[in-house]
């Protein structure tokens, strides 16, 4: 674990005690390979009996010949049931880690998560109160998305006080509007009809893919995309925001407007993957400790690591969720069960090491 | 039931002096005589009413419409679940009793909190409550000196044990007799019939109690339509499931049922989204043209109610029409006559089919009107 140490070494992005880059290199050739294999088995895993070979068969198909007619049923579950849910998981776990990464540099705190601005909650609400009024479908996803933009926007009124705003207002407001929207959320499970919509929230809330196709990717696809690329775009800015305030401006941050880009970015990202799949909570805080864990600090190395690591670790997660049991497993509820003792062993890991030099 | 001290003064001191007086009259010297009820509900208490109880609330969903039923009119329900008001309101029961829709659910919460003084202002003789809701929902009441009687939900023994207990509880023991007769009727002439049938001709269904926001299923254990399923001769094609839990299509697919029912809870839910669906629509039971959403008459025919056996007698024909030939029509004119009072009209009848979402379903010509 050596590559661990010099990785703490490398706090906040100081080029002196970065790992190697042919060392990353390898360590990012083999998380690209544990996303690959991850895909290919979740692809091929199913309550569906679908020999390997057939499967990778279809696989090929739906990517040389994406028109083709799916007559079978065989051809529907893997490319119209299987693909859309494995491309959505990994689309959305890549971007709840990188949110994760990104807000842990601008909050300077490594138990932020994407909760933290209040848009799950905000989304949670829209999704909540979606279901109550009988909506579902695109205008629920729709709803879902604006609620959890609304929230970001109360964060940023409340956050401001005369023109400016600090981290830790951000985070007060941030816990603010979530425990608005999240005691809304209770009062619409109070009211909810205990036959049809509660059970439906209450298992929305957890968290599924369950209900993945291809138009709900291409829903979520664009804000997962452009918001995790933007956001590695801003890495230098990272690197920079992630000082204290006076260093930062020091070199030249105009560090509210960043932070607020960042923020603005994030809520594109967990509102889209809100919408579609509803709240999964671990990921956005685990991932970015294992990723900084074992490539640095440097946001340069720890943003994609990130991606790649909350990608193949939530279709792994979803891979289970769908094929351990007849019954669907909450999402919520694995993400929890894998995600905290992966994440206790590496935070065991990190003392031991730490306190042992 | 008594009345110990500390809950007569706690209810003092909650209650106006005047009805507190009324009150406590009436819990000192009950008229004790022939006149008096006394059972034990469900959760194993005695509930004791001096008379039988002309003013019924019920917190639970499924016991407003026994009460209209068991009673032949509404007058006895004075409040309600807002769950059970809309099924009322919304359903068939809003057309026979227009006079439903002015029946308070302010009583409760949709997921059974009670409002005491809600309740209180309706003044009523017996409050019915689950018996398995915990005692935070269940104290409130007796400290209001409010005579509760509990129930349990599930199987059709408990159906038919709480539809005894409400139907003594206002006093209607022949109706009561009537309706219960009738199930055990139905009940015995179905299970007989099915006995005779092989188990591999016994068609594997699904019956998803949810669809739309998540698909769910219903497995063997403490599903009302999942036991009429198989009264009415069919296997539970997800029979490994237990209690009702969230599946995906792929599970579906796999278990490939020949017949599915959906349920009646979700107004937009109709068999078209199971054809239009690329993987539901490959089913054998869509295939086939055997999906079916479960009808909504005085009350929706997943969950047990006063109508159960019109509704295993519909699930019989469909699974089993060689076997059976209820005249399901008639059946039901017959039923609502002596459950409502009330005449259904042909096109009533449709309506509680959905004749007109499916129609063209197989099997599903038995049901129309027949052209003589």
């Amino acid at each position: 674990m050596s590559s661990v140490s010099e990785g703490l070494a490398a706090r906040d992005g100081m080029p002196g005690g970065s790992p190697t880059w042919t060392r990353t290199t390898l360590v990012f050739a083999a998380f690209l390979a544990l996303l690959c294999v991850s895909l290919l088995v979740s692809l091929c895993a199913g309550r569906f009996g679908v020999p390997v070979t057939r499967a990778l068969a279809l696989i090929w198909q739906g990517l040389t010949d994406p028109s083709a007619p799916l007559q079978a049923m065989d051809e529907r579950i893997v490319l119209l049931v299987r693909m859309p849910r494995v491309v959505l998981a990994a689309l959305a776990g890549g971007g709840l880690a990188v949110c994760g990464a990104a807000l842990q540099g601008v909050f300077r705190n490594p138990l932020v998560s994407p909760d933290i601005l209040g848009i799950s909650q905000g989304a949670a609400f829209g999704g909540a109160l979606a279901i109550m009024l009988g909506i579902w479908g695109f205008p629920l996803i729709a709803m879902v998305f604006v609620a959890g933009m609304a929230a970001l926007v109360l964060v940023g009124f409340l956050a401001r006080v005369s023109g400016r705003t600090e981290t830790v207002t951000v985070i007060l407001s941030g816990l603010v509007v979530s425990s608005v929207f999240a005691a809304v959320v209770s009062l619409l499970q109070f009211v909810a009809d205990p036959e049809t919509s509660l059970p439906a929230i209450v298992y929305w809330l957890m968290g599924s893919f369950s209900s993945a196709t291809w138009a709900r990717v291409l829903i979520a696809a664009p804000g997962l995309i452009l918001g995790a690329a933007l956001l590695w775009s801003l890495r230098f800015r990272l690197n920079v925001l992630a000082l204290d305030e006076a260093e930062a401006k020091s070199l030249g941050a105009r560090t509210e407007r960043e932070r607020w880009l960042v923020f603005a970015l994030v809520a594109v990202i967990v509102g889209s993957q809100v919408a579609v799949s509803g709240i999964i909570g671990w990921i956005g805080i685990v991932i970015p400790h294992a990723a900084r864990l074992l490539v640095g600090h440097d946001h340069r190395r720890m943003l994609p690591a990130s991606i790649l690591l909350g990608a193949a670790f939530t279709t792994i997660i979803d891979t289970l969720a769908r094929t351990v049991t007849a019954a669907e497993i909450p999402l919520g509820v694995i993400t929890a069960l894998v995600g905290a003792p992966i994440f206790a062993v590496l935070l065991r890991n990190h003392y031991r090491e730490r306190t042992g030099r | 039931m008594t009345i110990g001290f500390s809950e007569t003064a706690a209810h003092a001191r909650k209650v106006l002096p005047f009805i507190g007086l009324v009150l406590c009259a009436a819990l000192a010297a009950p008229p004790a005589g022939a006149q008096e009820v006394v059972f034990t509900d469900q959760a194993n208490r005695e509930v004791r009413l001096p008379k039988p109880a002309d003013r019924v609330v019920s917190i639970v969903i499924p016991v407003a419409s026994n009460l209209i039923a068991l009673d032949g009119g509404t007058k006895k329900l004075v409040g309600m679940n807002p769950t059970a008001k809309s099924a009322v309101t919304q359903g068939i029961l809003g057309k026979i009793f227009p006079e439903a829709k002015d029946i308070p659910s302010d009583v409760t919460s949709p997921s059974f909190v009670p409002n005491v003084e809600a309740l209180a202002a309706v003044n009523p003789e017996l409050v019915v409550q689950w018996g398995d809701i915990g005692e935070e929902k269940v104290a409130p009441l007796t400290n209001a000196g409010l005579t509760t009687m509990l129930i349990l939900y599930g199987t059709e023994e408990l159906t038919q044990g709480y539809m005894t207990m409400a139907g003594k509880a206002i006093g209607q023991n022949e109706r009561l007799k009537a309706l219960i007769d009738w199930r055990d009727q139905v009940r015995k002439d179905l299970a007989a019939k099915t006995a005779s049938i092989p188990e591999d001709e016994k068609p594997r269904a699904l019956y998803l109690q949810r669809a739309i926001t998540d698909m769910a299923a219903s497995g063997t254990k403490g599903n009302y339509t999942e036991w009429s399923m198989e009264l009415a001769g069919a296997r539970n094609a997800a029979a490994e499931l237990v209690g009702t839990v969230s599946i995906n299509k792929e599970q579906v697919a796999a278990w490939n049922p020949d017949v599915i029912f959906l349920n009646a809870f979700e107004a937009e839910l109709d068999p078209s989204w199971v054809y239009k669906d690329p993987i539901l629509s490959l089913t054998n039971a869509a295939k086939n043209h055997k999906v079916y959403k479960l009808p909504l008459g005085g009350y929706r025919w997943d969950p047990p109610s006063q109508e159960s056996p019109l509704s295993w007698m519909w699930m019989a024909n469909l699974l089993h029409p060689e076997v059976f030939h209820y005249d399901l029509r008639a059946e039901m004119k017959k039923a609502y006559n002596t459950l409502y009072h009330y005449d259904l009209a042909d096109a009533d009848i449709d309506g509680v089919l959905w004749t007109a979402q499916q129609g063209d379903a197989a099997n599903y010509d038995q049901f129309k009107v027949r052209q003589e």
